[in-house]
């Protein structure tokens, strides 16, 4: 019965099955998630309707060194674009755009519900001309709604945008700004590739002032090449000065096929080393918790209230909608990428409207991805694994497995557990509480990792986990 | 047909015999090319032929002992044993010209790769000469044996088998040390010795230089030699003549009871067994019952037979001459090289010199993917069908899982097998340092043999009295620019200088005994780069010696990991223990928590090495888009960590294991 439902999932399974309690077997060896394991978990996140949606504007002026998102590079020409004439690229993008969207159906075993979170990302989103800006959420509104005080953010980068500009997209409904600032020095800046300066960013961030943008972000990057502890510093306090109700911090991944990548190797000079890159992480989490912000996510802090309700929907593995270039959407428990280059996606479009396209049969969720998805996600945030909600997802052997693998872990400090009320289980609390067994799962409502130490080491930790869910 | 043939072109076999066209009744009636179906691809088949009817198969009776000349070939390798082989059996037009691939004997992959023969190979070569005043046809067995040292008692057998030996030295090289030892093997075998000096080709070629060297080294007479080039054909038509003319006959009488010499065995999937024989004395009959004179075991010969190249039947074998028989044995662990077989019911005097294999090397052999168990032990069981010389128990390791303790009759042997295991049978291993046989004595009066380090305990009940290691007489030919760094080397290595002189005013020889151990890892290497490659290197078994051995534990976080103890001399544990936790350091990934890396003489540590913790890894940004490559990355990560080796919480890298083979 199970199995039979499972395999029909995700397409065809009703929400008003979804009350079906799966009893799970409860043995003392560690247990890999079994494969037909409780649709219930997924199924808690996923009869959310999806009410965010995320919106790809890939337009930049250059690409900078680090990135190999999907971006189409428009030249330094126009920084600020013509008001009378807009770039015929960025219009015939934005066309297909709003053809995907309104060409994009609700999910058969979803209700249509309104946009609560809207995040324009890029590329360079603020080089769109805020006209366009608004077909899309006009279009988003008339597909789907948006709520009246849905979270719609966009990101900004220094330059590339003036008071007025700002001021049309907050007319539009837009709340939230992500200012991509990276880095407080210009030889920095110039060495990734930026195509702004300081005196860029001081101006953006007074634009942001004086626009009266409550909700807004700095983006800053850690370990560039050449990067010194007294600059990381500088640009840590001149964030913190600049009063930012988000601040996320990016430990630069050195990707393949980026200019870094050809150029450099992650841990060996210029880059710092691993310990120096450490130590950056520390320093951000520590001046920033000082300055009153809370360390929620793994790169992510915020003013208490202010976390990014759009990326949340990430971390609790929510669905959600996505549109443009390269973008993935997660409905129904599947991930889908649409293609990253410009051609592939116009005729992706295409189909899409001619109904060729079907992103969700002939591929099955499996609930070890669904589990595994749900650890690596949760465990980026400070909240951290629900136990209570997994366990009853994926069975209270694998919580005991789970358990196992990070005690020596939770001893060493790397992995904190909490009760209901988030009091913190002493270590040996935990190894006895473990040793009797069932105890645990009693007592045991969150696993998270610690900050800083654990939140440094989140790949292998999670990585530990993964061996017990798929061994 | 096509089948068969496939399944046997990658596997092995032994022997092969190729017949002449010059004097053969078969072959004055068939075209070449129905002779040779497989010359072309030089793979070859042990079916007997289809087309064999009565009438005509090949009388073996037209060739008494008298026109039976039985010879092998021994050279230093890369000397032009193998080119040599391939072009008499050319010229006697047992294998066509440019047909079938060169090192025609020589049939393993790890064979041809090498440039080395590990098996013996027979080739039957029909020949006409004139002799005594008349033409006379002669069967021609070319027994082709291993160079190496490490199959010497292999080579002694096929020795046993001849009359005499081509001894092929090259024209501009000269004396080397395979030589010299394959010298005294077919010396001490009273042989004929036909000096070859080959690749006179080369513009470097000094063959009056060679000849001196021969009548120095070995008291050769400098007007026997023939000079050749296997490479052009100069001089090739000298050698069966010579080989004819200077070779005795086997002296075997045909009246006699039967009694033949066991020189090789290969299994085949169809036929089972097949042995490799020479006939000392008598006739052997297909249908005849034998019997082993080292298990007692009787057979009864269902087919008996020379190599055509494949094996043809003739239903006969007579004195002197050799050949294969199939007598329904179900492994070749039952065909024990040098082995007597005789007729049942008969008494006879076993043929001198039978010795079981002797194990000089151990190592254990674990899969590189502990899951794979079943599949190396499947891979061993089908390699040791046909080597039936190396020795397997299964044991296991905490490090390393389950796995086996394989004997080996020294480091080539090893090798071969090793690369035979990944080659022929697509096993991925992990293997441990290797080891040799040590004795060690308690003053309980107990004896401990140990072919595996682990097995020793490091802190023993009773004390210890006495150890001893088995040693080697190294012999060793460099130009004699060398020698300062040669000497040095070998006094490193524990080496007793027994003897120092010099070839000729160019080359120095020289023999040491050294400890087995000493030579097991990297010597020859080591040898060779301070020589700039010009050093030849040999060795013989030699006598047990008393040695102050220690065992030598590697411990990770205070857990000893059991598949990296070794065992070495009192004086070299501080270095060989520095250097092992040195490389531990470097190929252990730093991981959540410090590892401290000791290497310990029972509860004393003498070297020391921390690794500390990892400090960071994070991936930073993740965005919606993001979630499945990140996960992907992690999931690599996950994987990788599954095949590294645990020992406590540490987990260990296979690279890890293999680096330490390098550590002497």
């Amino acid at each position: 019965m199970l199995r039979s439902m499972l395999t029909v999932f995700p397409s065809k399974i009703k929400t008003r099955n979804y009350s079906n309690t799966i009893i799970i077997a409860i043995t003392n060896s560690p247990q890999p998630v079994r494969r037909n394991a409780s649709t219930e978990y997924m199924l808690l996140q996923q009869q959310h309707n999806p009410t965010s949606a995320y919106v790809h504007l890939p337009f930049c002026r250059k690409r900078c060194h680090y990135c190999d998102f999907p971006i189409v590079a428009l030249g330094l020409s126009s920084p600020h674009g013509d008001e009378d004439e807009d770039d015929p690229r960025i219009v015939n993008y934005i066309d297909y755009l709003c053809r995907e969207i309104k060409a994009t159906s609700v999910p058969s075993n979803y209700n249509k519900s309104p946009m609560e979170t809207v995040f324009f990302g890029g590329g360079t989103p603020s080089l769109v001309p805020p006209r366009l800006v608004s077909l899309v959420l006009e279009t988003l509104d008339a597909k789907f709604g948006v709520c009246t005080d849905a979270e719609i953010s966009i990101e900004m980068d220094p330059g590339t945008f003036d008071v007025e500009k700002l001021k049309d997209l907050m007319n539009l409904g837009v709340n939230r700004v992500s200012l991509g600032v990276q880095a407080f020095q210009e030889e920095l800046l110039k060495s990734c590739g930026r195509a702004h300066g300081v005196r860029e960013i001081h101006e953006a961030i007074d634009i942001v002032g004086s626009c009266g943008v409550e909700n807004w972000s700095v983006d800053l990057i850690s370990s560039l090449p050449h990067q010194k502890s007294h600059m990381w510093e500088e640009s840590l306090s001149l964030t913190i000065q600049a009063k930012p109700t988000h601040v996320s911090v990016y430990d630069l991944q050195v990707e393949q096929d980026t200019k870094f990548g050809s150029l450099y190797t992650a841990g060996e000079f210029p880059l710092p080393c691993e310990n120096q890159s450490a130590d950056f992480y520390r320093m951000a989490s520590e001046m920033l918790r000082d300055a009153g912000y809370e360390h929620y996510e793994i790169s992510s802090y915020c003013k208490s209230g202010y976390q990014c309700k759009h990326n949340y929907t990430y971390w609790i593995n929510k669905p959600f909608y996505a549109f443009g270039l390269g973008s993935a959407s997660y409905l129904n428990g599947l991930r889908f990428s649409r293609p990253r280059k410009l051609k592939d996606y116009k005729d992706y479009v295409q189909n899409l409207e001619n109904g060729l396209v079907n992103c969700f049969q002939d591929s099955k969720v499996d609930a070890q991805d669904i589990a595994m998805d749900v650890v690596m996600l949760s465990l980026r945030t400070a909240r951290g694994l629900d136990m209570k909600s997994f366990g009853k997802a994926f069975g209270s052997s694998t919580i005991l497995s789970v358990c196992e693998v990070y005690k020596p872990h939770i001893e060493s400090g790397h992995v904190v557990c909490l009760d209901e009320q988030r009091r913190e289980i002493a270590a040996e609390e935990f190894s006895s509480l473990l040793s009797e067994g069932n105890k645990i799962n009693e007592v045991l409502a969150y696993i998270r990792l610690s900050d800083p130490d654990g939140f440094l080491l989140s790949n292998e930790l999670i990585s530990l986990a993964f061996n017990v869910l798929a061994p | 047909m096509s089948s068969f043939r496939r399944a046997l072109r990658s596997k092995l076999s032994l022997f092969s015999s190729i017949s002449t066209s010059i004097s053969h009744p078969i072959a004055t009636t068939r075209p070449l090319s129905s002779l040779l179906p497989y010359s072309q691809n030089a793979s070859f088949c042990s079916r007997p032929r289809q087309n064999n009817k009565e009438g005509s198969t090949i009388d073996l009776n037209q060739y008494p002992s008298d026109n039976i000349r039985n010879f092998s070939i021994i050279a230093h390798v890369d000397h032009g044993k193998s080119t040599l082989a391939d072009r008499l059996l050319e010229l006697t037009g047992t294998i066509r010209k440019g047909h079938g691939q060169p090192q025609y004997l020589d049939k393993l992959q790890v064979e041809r790769e090498r440039g080395i023969t590990v098996k013996a190979q027979t080739a039957t070569m029909f020949h006409r000469h004139k002799f005594l005043g008349s033409d006379t046809n002669f069967l021609l067995n070319l027994i082709d044996t291993p160079g190496h040292v490490d199959f010497s008692y292999e080579v002694s057998r096929s020795l046993a088998a001849c009359q005499g030996a081509l001894l092929v030295v090259d024209a501009a090289q000269g004396v080397q040390a395979q030589t010299v030892a394959n010298f005294y093997l077919a010396f001490e075998s009273n042989l004929a010795i036909i000096p070859v000096i080959n690749k006179i080709d080369q513009p470097t070629a000094d063959p009056d230089r060679v000849k001196a060297q021969l009548k120095s080294m070995f008291d050769l007479d400098p007007s026997d030699a023939l000079l050749t080039s296997a490479k052009t054909g100069h001089g090739l038509e000298q050698v069966l003549p010579a080989v004819i003319d200077r070779i005795p006959p086997p002296p075997g009488r045909s009246t006699s009871p039967l009694r033949m010499l066991l020189l090789d065995s290969y299994y085949d999937e169809y036929k089972g067994v097949i042995c490799h024989v020479a006939i000392v004395d008598g006739a052997l009959h297909k249908g005849d019952k034998i019997c082993s004179a080292a298990t007692g075991q009787s057979y009864e010969v269902s087919d008996v037979g020379i190599m055509h190249p494949e094996l043809v039947t003739t239903g006969i074998l007579l004195a002197g001459q050799v050949g294969y028989i199939v007598s329904g044995m179900r492994s070749t662990k039952e065909a024990r090289v040098g082995d007597t077989l005789h007729h049942t019911r008969t008494v006879i005097h076993p043929l001198p010199g039978f010795k079981p294999a002797k194990h000089m090397v151990f190592s254990g052999l674990y899969p590189a993917d502990g899951s794979d168990f079943e599949a190396l032990n499947h891979a061993i069981e089908r390699l040791t069908c046909n080597d039936a010389s190396v020795s397997v128990t299964k044991e296991s390791s905490t490090a390393l899982g389950l796995g086996f303790r394989c004997g080996f009759l020294g480091l080539l042997h090893m090798d071969v097998f090793h690369q035979r295991l990944e080659q022929e049978h697509g096993a991925h291993v992990i293997s441990t340092v290797p080891t040799v046989p040590y004795i060690f004595e308690y003053s309980n009066g107990s004896k401990l043999q140990v072919q595996n380090p682990a097995a020793l305990p490091s802190n023993p009940k009773y004390q210890l009295v006495a150890c001893r290691e088995p040693t080697v007489i190294a012999t060793i030919i460099i130009p004699s620019d060398y020698v300062g760094p040669v000497i040095t080397l070998c006094a490193e290595r524990r080496g007793e200088q027994l003897e120092y002189s010099f070839i000729d005013s160019q080359r120095a020889f020289m023999k040491y005994r050294m400890p087995l151990r000493e030579i097991v890892v990297d010597f020859y290497n080591e040898l060779k780069s301070i020589t700039s490659g010009y050093a030849s290197f040999d060795y013989e078994d030699s006598e047990y010696q008393a040695s102050d051995l220690v065992k030598l534990d590697i411990l990770l976080n205070g857990q000893p990991v059991d598949a990296m103890a070794t065992i070495v001399h009192k004086s070299k544990a501080l270095r060989v223990g520095r250097e092992l936790v040195e490389k531990l350091k470097k190929f252990i990934d730093r991981q959540m928590f410090e590892i401290i890396i000791q290497a310990a003489i029972g509860s004393k540590v003498i070297a020391r090495e921390t690794l500390s913790a990892m400090r960071k890894n994070v991936l930073a940004k993740c965005y919606g888009g993001d979630v499945t490559r990140k996960r992907k990355l992690l999931e690599k990560q996950k994987e990788g960590k599954k095949r590294m080796k645990r020992v406590g919480s540490v987990d260990i890298p296979q690279e890890a294991f293999h680096e330490l083979l390098k550590v002497s």
